[in-house]
């Protein structure tokens, strides 16, 4: 039986490190990427919880959460996309046209 | 006392993976790297008796993000390393903030104990999670089609490539 504290602690792993990605890089193609694991620690914490409470719920969040995760992956990337299009740049620095 | 070393073994090769995804400079190799910590973590859930999602977790995540992610690199055209410049202060708070965050959780989760479950064991197995989905969340699961029909239009809508001229 694995204990729920690590469970909790391999979340909370990933989560931080997600949020740090999201966070510190500029690239925009990586921050999308850090964004997948930070949604992928929430994943494995609802998970544990599950099977320590003893309930299909944590697997049913977790499925609609990977529902999110596909659809925000989708969308971000088509506005990748169109942004390089426009920019022929992927950095973030460069989103500064509502600077006043 | 085998499945928590294997739950180890994953735990282990998924942070180890997340940390590279971050710290690498090629877009590609984070790529590669975010493959690898998608299917630490579906080991993960298999050791959890997760199964139906360890399942998903490899088909959708690695089968389908991944290689969506890996087009979209291709197609930008991330391959030369652009250096990200940024003071080292404050980078060095902007990591301290979210260690912050996961170690005041973790020391709380651990001073306090986490509390005992509640009574009413519904069981975690394929035929409670599809009661379940199909039961009390059949709604929740017919808006998430809707939702994933609405990103199918939204993004081929931004991103094609002008727009089309209508005729009338």
């Amino acid at each position: 039986m694995i204990p729920i504290e690590a469970v909790i602690v391999l979340g909370l792993l990933l989560f931080a490190i997600g949020f740090v990605g999201v966070v510190v890089r500029k690239n925009l193609v990586v921050m999308l990427m850090s964004l997948e694991l930070l949604l992928n620690g929430a994943n494995v914490i609802l998970v544990g919880l599950g099977r320590r409470l003893d309930s299909p719920r944590g697997s049913v969040f977790a499925l609609f959460v990977i529902i999110m995760a596909v659809s925000e992956a989708a969308v971000g990337f088509a506005l990748v996309l169109a942004y390089f299009r426009q920019k022929k740049s992927y950095d973030v620095d460069a989103l500064d046209d509502l600077k006043g | 006392m085998i499945t928590l070393a294997v739950f180890a073994l994953f735990a282990a090769l998924a942070v180890a993976a997340a940390v590279l995804v971050v710290v690498q400079k090629n877009a590609m190799h984070s790529v590669l790297y975010l493959a690898l910590t998608v299917l630490a973590t579906s080991g993960v859930f298999f050791t959890l008796q997760a199964e139906y999602l360890g399942a998903i977790q490899i088909l959708v995540y690695a089968g389908g993000i991944v290689v969506l992610y890996v087009f979209v690199i291709v197609i930008v055209n991330l391959k030369e390393i652009v250096p990200e410049r940024r003071p080292l202060l404050p980078k060095l708070v902007l990591v301290a903030v979210p260690v912050a965050v996961g170690v005041e959780v973790a020391y709380l989760l651990i001073a306090r104990g986490f509390p005992a479950a509640p009574g009413r064991a519904e069981g975690h197995g394929f035929t409670a999670v599809a009661e379940t989905l199909f039961g009390s969340y059949l709604f929740p699961f017919e808006l998430a089609s809707i939702l994933l029909l609405a990103v199918l239009v939204g993004a081929i809508i931004v991103a094609r490539r002008k727009l089309v001229h209508d005729p009338d």
